[in-house]
């Protein structure tokens, strides 16, 4: 009996402890916004936008065209692509995950996630 | 001890659990020009995703104006009756509704007018009068015949269908009522901007859908809230071309052949239906503030929030209580349109 009890004891502990940790994780770790850049739903590039402490751009080179990425601290942009449209440069910075840049003729797409954001999708 | 053991065990799993939201599962797809984004919860969900994919994709092909195996090529190309598929010609009927509905401000057929002006080749003009009033001849949708028992279309010579205004909405339908069957409670589809609910939000609150800022891509003015249904945006801010500082959008007006010229940025239109809201927000968008405050007063099964030209929100008296302004826009003028 006694061995039970102490086994219910050390589960309770252990699980309470595991409970306490996984509060304490969502609530203490900092919104890392993350920025996927896929094209054709192929990951070439994840940064997290929330360590990114100075400016920087590169290009994305893909089989229908390159797209230019800038990343700024906490948001990025398409600062220049060689698409007919430029749908993807007219939308500019991004910061949150509500609006993903996306460069149709290029198939490319640049989706936040994690961070604040108040909305579910933007129509 | 044990008492107090059991107890303590007791809460520590009820926390665990608790903490232990259904899972997300999520599909991205390039179909009908656009991006595509479909998240769903739930074990239901993975399987059904799977499925929903292939439905669009199928969807895409039957009702691509493009390609030569589609239902919409042979209706344009065949010069006789043509026998279309189920979904074709459930987006015919609805589209013939819509025209009558509207008073001619959502017209299938005005592809001959689109294409005049570029926007299906990326060889942008600006369409002359003449050549535009020779185009609307061939846009009259009361001379296209269609016949819901055989599922027959027949169309006059010169016209041609394109079914790109209802088709995303039609999809976002479609998927929603796949979803549904499969058991999944919980889900969001984007399709392009046409955002379509299904349920709640795992928690059993509503989704908040923000509309689009048609003068800054990167923010949105409002959010409204939705459980179970569809938000649609048409705005000139989505394709259009610059020629001598004057801006040309991809939205026709069926009565001139040329841009919309109502005075509105963008036009959102909330309710049940994915391929109603989608057909009434390009009319919305043609016909301007009152003609939709008409619209909406004859119908009252949707609700809508236009922005017009000096950034004014025209939203109707229902969506009041399930709207709100964005951070940042708390100082944008909102009229309220009533019954």
């Amino acid at each position: 009996m006694r061995s039970t009890r102490s086994w219910v004891a050390v589960t309770a502990a252990v699980l309470a402890l595991a409970a306490l940790a996984a509060v304490l994780v969502r609530v203490l770790a900092p919104a890392g916004t993350v920025a996927e850049i896929t094209v054709d739903g192929q990951v070439v590039e994840s940064i997290d936008l929330s360590r990114v402490t100075e400016g920087y751009s590169f290009t994305v080179e893909g089989q229908w065209g390159s797209n230019t990425v800038e990343v700024e601290p906490g948001r990025i942009r398409v600062s220049a692509a060689d698409c007919p449209d430029q749908v993807c440069v007219r939308q500019g910075w991004v910061s949150d995950s509500a609006s993903p840049i996306v460069c149709l003729p290029h198939r490319l797409v640049i989706q936040l996630t994690g961070g604040e954001s108040g909305v579910d999708a933007v129509s | 001890m044990r008492r107090a053991g059991c107890l303590l065990l007791a809460l520590a799993m009820a926390a665990l659990l608790g903490g232990c939201a259904p899972e997300e599962h999520a599909e991205t797809i390039f179909a009908m020009d656009t991006v595509m984004t479909l998240q769903a919860w739930g074990p239901e969900a993975e399987d059904a995703l799977v499925r929903a994919a292939q439905r669009i994709n199928e969807l895409d092909r039957t009702l691509s104006v493009v390609n030569e195996d589609s239902d919409v090529w042979a209706v344009n190309h065949s010069g006789g009756p043509v026998t279309v598929s189920e979904d074709t010609g459930a987006l015919v009927a609805l589209g013939l509704e819509l025209w009558e509905e509207t008073g001619g401000a959502l017209n299938i057929a005005m592809y001959p007018v689109v294409r005049a002006w570029g926007f299906t080749t990326g060889e942008y003009r600006v369409v002359p009068e003449e050549e535009r009033a020779a185009l609307l001849a061939r846009t009259d949708l009361g001379q296209l015949d269609y016949d819901p028992d055989s599922r027959t279309v027949t169309t006059p010579a010169g016209m041609e269908l394109d079914l790109g205004s209802l088709g995303k909405g039609y999809a976002a339908d479609q998927v929603t009522e796949l979803l549904r069957e499969a058991g999944v409670t919980s889900a969001i589809l984007n399709l392009g901007g046409n955002v379509q609910t299904l349920g709640g939000q795992t928690d059993g609150s509503p989704w908040r859908i923000g509309v689009q800022d048609p003068q800054d891509l990167s923010a949105y003015l409002a959010v409204v809230e939705v459980t179970d249904g569809a938000v649609v945006t048409s705005g000139g801010y989505q394709r259009y071309f610059e020629e001598d500082g004057q801006v040309y959008w991809h939205i026709m007006d069926p009565s001139t052949g040329a841009p919309a010229d109502s005075g509105l940025l963008s036009a959102t239109i909330v309710g049940p239906s994915g391929a109603r809201c989608d057909g009434l927000s390009t009319a919305a968008f043609v016909l301007g503030v009152e003609g939709t405050a008409d619209l909406w007063r004859a119908a009252g099964d949707f609700e809508f929030l236009l922005v017009d030209e000096d950034g004014t929100i025209w939203i109707s008296a229902g969506l009041e209580d399930r709207s709100a302004l964005a951070a940042g826009y708390e100082d944008r003028r909102v009229e309220v349109v009533r019954p």
